[in-house]
């Protein structure tokens, strides 16, 4: 009954359970209705892959992917489609890189790199059909090696073609089968290893239920080779699906005499059983899982002897895992020297693996050996969401091992991620982004493994729950380097003396990430604090957590949502001085980490601090009073964020602080280097004169040129201050003709030292926020066209998404992958040549390197070029002062006390960490001001009272329910691009109470005995791995 | 008494150093040539008989190798790892590794060493092993292994297991925190007595020996109360009722004795 | 050469240690020459001394806050740290409350027992710690005495080899518990 369309619907495991079926049931009944039901045939089909996307519905003869169809979606798909030929757009994929949807499934990106051997008929024929199993060239290799080849010949075969063992390990699959085929025993067994136990591993399961067949085909396959009699399927209970469609085949299988006797009329006679194992881990391991299969208790013993001499009911067995059964067919059908050109040298063929965590499109996917692991987490996964940055790999499930970003450019095969530290494993692949802690992902690991030890050995039994232990007491802060010392020498002697895989790989998730992230460990342990803020005992929240400064979020948000405006005020002035700048122009790395994005989206933290602010300059708020004068004097150099930060701190704590300004105003980058309609002069005044008031002296126009004068002079000790202010240029051409600027120079002029004339037409080189700062201030100087240069893609602008947007709106436009390589003018610029940049391998920080593309140079018209492409410190009062000074000018310095090698003179900000953010110079301004304290005899402590939660005076549960995050109002792009007004507006006072009760006070939760917060915290690392 | 044959194509006894010759056979008692493996533990050079574990050539040719979960007359199962030994650099039990031809081993090397202790601390850690008021304190293998491996102290903390002592079989207890879990009860009621009474629940942490279907001692029906289980538990596990402290003196080495009489008929 | 300051602090055990040590017959005799007791259960002196002293001797693990700080002390003030005895290598006997909350074995000692009157303790001894812990998961510990008592011969052993500035070896039968 060959129809017009054939209609196949994913009824794998995830799409059924988005209601895969309820799609089918509708689709017959729409079909009926329209009187289709001839017209189109229905399948039910195997797992597709992107299983994000489920139900997915896949039409040929077009071979159009519908994706998300919902109950509901099934008429228009009917009535437009099937009936009149039009697709339905709106459930089309979308390309991320072309933003264009994509009708035909197999120019999506996510299929595009992928090669389907394994999982050539998942998601294409019905799995409980044989004869289309049949039609799609099934028990053609099966026919061929019983009629037509010895078994010696199919053991050389497997051997040539190169495949290894899909479960884990790697071993050579034909010399396994020439192992068993040699012993001289009458009776052998096949057995196919199907209890598939990695967390977040289902591509066997996959297999099983979408193409049960071609591991029935494998098995025979190797029966024939190897001489055995009787098969057997180890699979876990918990895939009934994939029993039932195994079972159902089976049954095909026999009745057309492909099982049973005599097969293909030969004297090959071969059948299989299926054995339902209770799902423990450890019976994935061979000699546990054949002792499972005897029905004795799943408990692994030593080898030798190996399978191949005494396996099942000590006959010799031949045992494989699913994928590697469901290549065999293949290689014998279409020869080994195919098999053998795919791939990389001694790893051959593809690879299935089971794409999850922190990327766009998880799924099963099938690729190469050889492919890379940025291709697999970038161009077939879809590259990580939510605006977020990739941290690591981790693959191999609970014995495998994380793979930092850096290694992107790494072929996968075998021998490749074992060098890492890593292994390939069955093929769970885990993407990890910046908000992974590795110690809690290897806590979870060996927890897992922990619990799934069969406790028959001691290593791994004693040993599992001691690194458990261990971890866990790091992960709440109670951790020792003693503990970590031993924490490794417990994973050494596991990995080494235990009796099984299972132990000796158990470790590898705590190795690899002391391997490459040992950092981390020592965070939690020497500092009492969980970068990624996952760690739930170390912070009050995590929006705390995140913020360099570390302002009590969830304190002065719920003080806003009480309506106390000015209790909030006096909560962010104890930790960062500047409210009315950050509520500007802050990162806002609070945003990022907020809980309240699981819902809809963070809270407008930013916006309710400027909210906050600007209530307390026109009520005129005074910042706290200053200690008690203590007499000693501390000199500041540079009046940027850093500086004010350290000298307002300094005061607080009684210390006379005396800034010096090498320029008439005070500020630093916040001055010279921020263009005024993001951040208006009045508050920039109003927050430096609030710190004044509070005891702090600010000496403009002096510049400081001997750090030794300063100690003659009296000052106790020196904080060194003074930013990165040296724009770097871009190497085009020795001398450069008039109208080359770079931004630091033209963006100081707009509001220090005069505007200059831009003329009409602005290139922007650059990136980052000083790019989009100088293009949108030249806009509003009156050029006519602004671009903006930029030699990686759009998405890797270092610049703020949402100033990049607001950029574009006022008509800016990006030209990405265009990188500067001359300038065209004689005595003045006339334009920018600039070359064309295709996307080349991964550079260290997970990036495409941009490399020259084959297209041609283009000249961008220019009657000025402003080159800001970075910033860079000077460092040369440090140097002066004896202190080694790097590269780019920076100087090192302890990341808690920012003390330098010179005892009494510290550093901090931009002049120690590069170009960075306001709020990281505030914290560092004030992490310094307590090591000076603590320098000059004082306690070193600012806060010594317990932090007080805050109550609130509404029903908070109403806020949990959906609520839209609020906007500002936001100057229309008219009439903003003809002042330096402020583009963005404030929340009105009703607004901004409502958007902070959106605050779900992460603090609150996690003070109650830690029960829920360790409950959270598991949840999010199951969600990871799922 | 040297009985070796060197077969080099010479015959004939011959005082050659091992090293040099290409086959050794060896007269066995009943004068026949038996092949032998020439293997090197600890830099001595050994003539082994092919079959044999590590563990048994190193201990016929006095070389001391520390086991708890092995015990002469019953199947081996490589469960505790003290027995490990270094083979290229690899760590295999010596208890269920057959001799090869050439093999090198180390049973003393610094890293087996100080595996043998860790992992014995992690035994100590895991039970409640407080020799001063056990019945087999002076009597226990797992105190004399703390003496043997020079444990001092054990660096992970304990865990103080807290398991009810079942003392319902007339004559036996058994005090689950002093239980090691090497499984010679399990496999001496299996491949000695025949009755399978013992055997292994859960896992991990909490796996544990039990008696039939986990049913107090006292009601399994299949226990002959033969009482073997108590001579070959090593620590204080397993115990006769009446013992008191430092009373129990075990006889593990009665198994042996009883396969060996069984073999001969 | 002044004599070696020498303390020995009695923990969470019964004093059999410190019996023990007194059963080192005659040397203790020529001990008394070479060494000064400073603080000791022997000499009943409660302080430890403000200037450290050489070697402290621990009999007993830590069982309540007062020992937890009396160790920190006893580190920081002595230039090595001997643990007494299994109750302070191991926990041993004292250890056995592990896993019972520290209020509910003070109800049922105090409130149930016949000679107390039901009077509980909370208020003039030392809170107990939650578990009973070694001397070493709480602090560094030097040297590991072995047994319940250690045998006279083997602190006996320990002592001397460390007033002659030897480190004291402690190999086999030195090693066995109980």
């Amino acid at each position: 009954m060959a129809g017009r369309l054939d209609v196949l619907v994913c009824s794998g495991g995830a799409c059924m359970s988005s209601h895969s079926l309820e799609v089918k049931e509708e689709l017959v009944r729409q079909l009926e209705a329209q009187r289709l039901a001839d017209e189109v045939r229905i399948v039910e089909t195997g797992c597709m892959g992107p299983c994000q996307y489920g139900p997915l519905v896949l039409v040929y003869p077009e071979g159009v992917l519908y994706k998300n169809v919902a109950v509901s979606d099934v008429a228009e798909m009917v009535a437009e489609h099937f009936l009149k030929g039009r697709v339905v757009e709106r459930l089309l994929f979308r390309s991320e890189t072309a933003d264009q949807i994509v009708r035909e499934h197999r120019s999506i990106p996510f299929f595009e790199k992928q090669m389907k051997i394994v999982l050539a008929n998942c998601g294409a024929i019905n799995p409980e059909s044989v004869e289309e199993y049949i039609g799609a060239g099934g028990y053609e290799a099966l026919g061929k090696a019983v009629t037509t080849m010895t078994p010696e010949g199919v053991v050389a075969e497997m051997k040539a073609s190169g495949l290894r063992g899909r479960g884990g390990a790697g071993f050579p699959t034909g010399t396994k089968w020439d192992f068993v085929r040699r012993e001289a025993s009458p009776k052998k067994v096949v057995v196919c290893n199907a209890d598939e136990g990695d967390p977040g591993a289902f591509m066997d399961r996959a297999v099983l239920e979408g193409d049960p067949h071609t591991v029935i085909e494998g098995m025979a396959i190797a029966a024939y080779a190897v001489g055995a009699q009787r098969g057997y399927v180890y699979v876990r209970a918990e895939y009934p699906l994939a029993i039932k469609r195994l079972r159902s085949a089976l049954e095909a299988a026999r009745k057309l005499g492909l099982l049973g006797d005599r097969i293909f009329d030969t004297a090959f006679s071969f059948d299989i059983e299926i054995r339902v194992g209770a799902g423990a881990f450890v019976c994935g391991e061979e000699t546990a899982l054949l002792a499972s299969l005897e029905g004795r208790r799943g408990v692994p013993h030593p080898r030798p002897p190996y399978p191949s001499t005494s396996g099942m009911w000590q006959l010799p067995t031949l045992l494989n895992n699913v994928e590697t059964y469901a290549n065999v067919r293949h290689i014998i059908a279409r020869g080994s020297a195919w098999f053998a050109s795919i791939g990389t040298g001694e790893s051959k063929g593809t690879k299935v693996f089971a794409l999850s965590g922190n990327v766009r499109n998880t799924g099963l996917v099938e690729v190469p050996m050889g492919t890379t692991l940025g291709e697999l987490v970038y161009d077939i996964g879809g590259g990580v969401p939510n605006g977020k940055t990739l941290k690591a790999i981790q693959t191999g499930g609970p014995s495998g091992g994380c793979i930092p970003v850096q290694y992107l450019n790494t072929p996968i095969s075998y021998e490749t991620l074992k060098e890492l530290g890593a292994i390939v494993g069955s093929g769970g692949v885990i993407v990890l982004d910046e908000d992974t802690c590795m110690v809690n992902l290897a806590r979870y690991f060996v927890e897992f493994t922990a619990s799934e030890s069969c406790g028959q050995c001691v290593p791994c039994r004693s040993g599992l729950v001691r690194m458990l232990d261990i971890l866990d007491r790091i992960t709440r802060g109670e951790g020792s380097m003693e503990d970590l010392a031993l924490l490794e020498e417990l994973a050494h002697t596991i990995k080494r003396s235990s009796l099984c895989g299972l132990g000796q790989t158990a470790p590898n998730p705590v190795l690899s990430t002391l391997k490459y992230f040992r950092g981390e460990y020592e965070a939690h342990i020497r500092h009492k604090t969980c970068p990624a803020a996952v760690c739930a005992a170390l912070f009050v929240a995590p929006c705390e957590a995140s913020c360099p400064a570390h302002v009590d979020v969830p304190a002065y948000v719920t003080h806003l949502s009480n309506g106390d405006f000015a209790k909030a005020f006096d909560v962010h002035m104890k930790t960062n001085p500047l409210p009315g700048i950050c509520g500007r122009v802050c990162y806002a790395f609070c945003e990022t980490k907020c809980q309240r994005a699981q819902i809809e989206e963070s809270v407008a933290i930013r916006d309710l601090k400027r909210f906050m602010a600007d209530y307390a300059m026109e009520h005129q708020l005074a910042g706290p009073k200053p200690g008690a004068r203590n007499g000693k004097r501390v000199a500041v150099v540079g009046s940027g964020p850093a500086g004010l930060s350290c000298g307002y701190f300094l005061a607080q704590r009684g210390y006379e602080a005396v800034l010096f300004e090498a320029l008439p105003i005070a500020g630093g980058t916040m001055a010279t280097g921020i263009p005024a309609y993001r951040l208006p002069r009045d508050i920039l005044e109003a927050d430096i004169d609030r710190i004044v008031k509070t005891g702090v002296r600010i000496e403009l126009l002096s510049p400081v040129e001997d750090l030794g004068r300063l100690f003659a002079d009296g000052y106790e000790a020196v904080f060194v201050a003074t930013g990165a202010m040296k724009g770097q240029t871009v190497a085009l051409g020795e001398t450069l003709p008039r109208g080359v600027v770079t931004g630091v120079e033209f963006l100081k002029g707009i509001h220090v030292d005069g505007a200059s004339e831009v003329g009409d037409e602005v290139v922007v080189i650059g990136g980052g926020n000083s790019a989009i700062d100088s293009a949108r201030a030249a806009l509003r100087l009156g050029a006519k066209r602004v671009t903006i240069a930029y030699r990686r893609a759009k998405a890797d602008m270092p610049a703020s998404p949402e100033e990049v947007a607001e950029a574009m709106e006022e008509g800016v436009e990006i030209l990405d992958m265009t990188s500067p390589v001359g300038v065209v003018g004689g005595e003045r610029v006339e334009g920018l040549r600039c070359a064309s940049m295709a996307a080349g391998p991964f550079d260290a920080s997970g990036r495409r390197r941009p490399v020259p593309s084959d297209r041609p140079e283009i000249v961008l018209p220019a009657s000025m070029v402003i080159v800001a492409a970075g910033q860079e410190a000077t460092g040369e009062l440090l140097r002066g002062a004896g202190i080694e000074v790097a590269k780019g000018g920076l100087v090192a310095v302890d990341p808690v006390t920012m003390g330098t090698s010179r005892p009494g003179i510290f550093a901090g900000g931009d002049a120690t960490s590069g170009p960075a953010t306001v709020v990281e110079a505030i914290g560092a301004g004030r992490r310094a001001a307590i090591a000076i304290d603590r320098f000059l005899g004082g306690p070193g402590a600012f806060e010594p009272e317990e932090r007080a939660e805050v109550a609130t005076d509404y029903d908070e549960d109403a806020y949990t329910q959906e609520q839209a995050r609020a906007v500002p109002p936001m100057a229309e792009v008219r009439t903003r691009i003809r002042s330096f007004a402020e583009v963005r507006g404030r929340f009105a006072k009703e607004q901004a109470i409502e958007e902070a009760r959106r605050c779900l006070h992460c603090d609150r939760q996690q003070t109650e005995d830690g029960a829920c917060c360790e409950s959270s915290a598991s949840l999010a690392a199951e969600a990871k791995t799922r | 008494m040297l009985r070796v044959v060197c077969v080099s194509g010479r015959g004939g006894e011959d005082a050659v150093g091992l090293g040099e010759c290409p086959v050794v056979r060896d007269l066995a008692d009943g004068g026949d040539l038996v092949d032998k493996l020439r293997v090197k533990i600890d830099g001595r050079t050994i003539l082994a008989a092919p079959g044999k574990t590590i563990l048994e050539v190193a201990e016929e040719n006095g070389i001391h190798i520390p086991t708890l979960c092995h015990l002469d007359g019953l199947r081996d199962v490589g469960a505790c790892r003290l027995c490990i030994v270094d083979l290229y650099g690899q760590l295999v039990t010596s208890c269920t590794t057959k001799v090869a031809d050439g093999m090198e081993i180390g049973t003393q090397t610094e890293t087996v060493r100080a595996y043998r202790r860790t992992i014995l601390e992690l035994l100590f850690a895991e039970g409640n092993h407080v020799c001063s008021f056990c019945v087999s304190n002076g009597g226990c293998e797992l105190q004399d292994l703390a003496c043997e491996l020079g444990m001092h102290s054990v660096r992970v903390p304990y865990t103080y297991r807290r398991e009810r002592v079942d003392a319902t079989h007339p004559r036996f207890l058994i005090d689950r925190d002093r239980c090691v879990l090497c499984g010679r009860c399990v496999r001496v009621c299996q491949e000695v007595e025949g009755a399978h009474t013992w055997g292994f629940a859960e896992r991990g942490v909490t796996a544990r020996v039990i008696t039939d279907l986990a049913v107090p001692w006292g009601t399994a029906e299949s226990c002959t109360s033969c009482g073997k289980c108590v001579e070959v538990c090593p620590t204080g596990a397993i115990a006769r009722k009446g013992a008191s402290n430092a009373e129990m003196r075990k006889h593990p080495e009665l198994v042996a004795e009883l396969t060996e009489r069984r073999a001969r008929g | 050469m002044g004599k070696v300051k020498v303390a020995t602090v009695w923990f969470s055990g019964c004093a059999g240690c410190h019996m023990s040590f007194l059963d080192i017959d005659e040397v203790l005799i020529d001990l008394v020459g070479r060494i000064e007791f400073c603080n000791s259960p022997i000499t009943d002196l409660k302080v430890f001394p403000e200037g450290g002293v050489d070697v402290t001797l621990v009999e007993g693990a830590i069982g309540n806050e007062e020992q937890l700080e009396l160790a920190h002390t006893v580190r920081a003030k002595s230039k090595i740290v001997i643990s007494l005895g299994d109750c302070a290598v191991t926990g041993n006997v004292p250890a056995l409350r592990n896993g019972i909350p520290p209020r509910e074995l003070i109800e049922e000692i105090y409130g149930t027992s016949r000679t107390t009157n039901g009077a509980l303790p909370y208020e003039v001894v030392p809170r107990l710690l939650e578990r009973v812990r070694p001397l070493h998961e709480v602090i560094p510990v030097d040297y590991f005495l072995h047994g319940c008592p250690p045998p006279a011969g083997l602190i006996a052993k320990a002592v001397l080899a460390l007033l002659d500035g030897k480190t004291p070896e402690l190999t086999g039968a030195d090693l066995k518990f109980g």
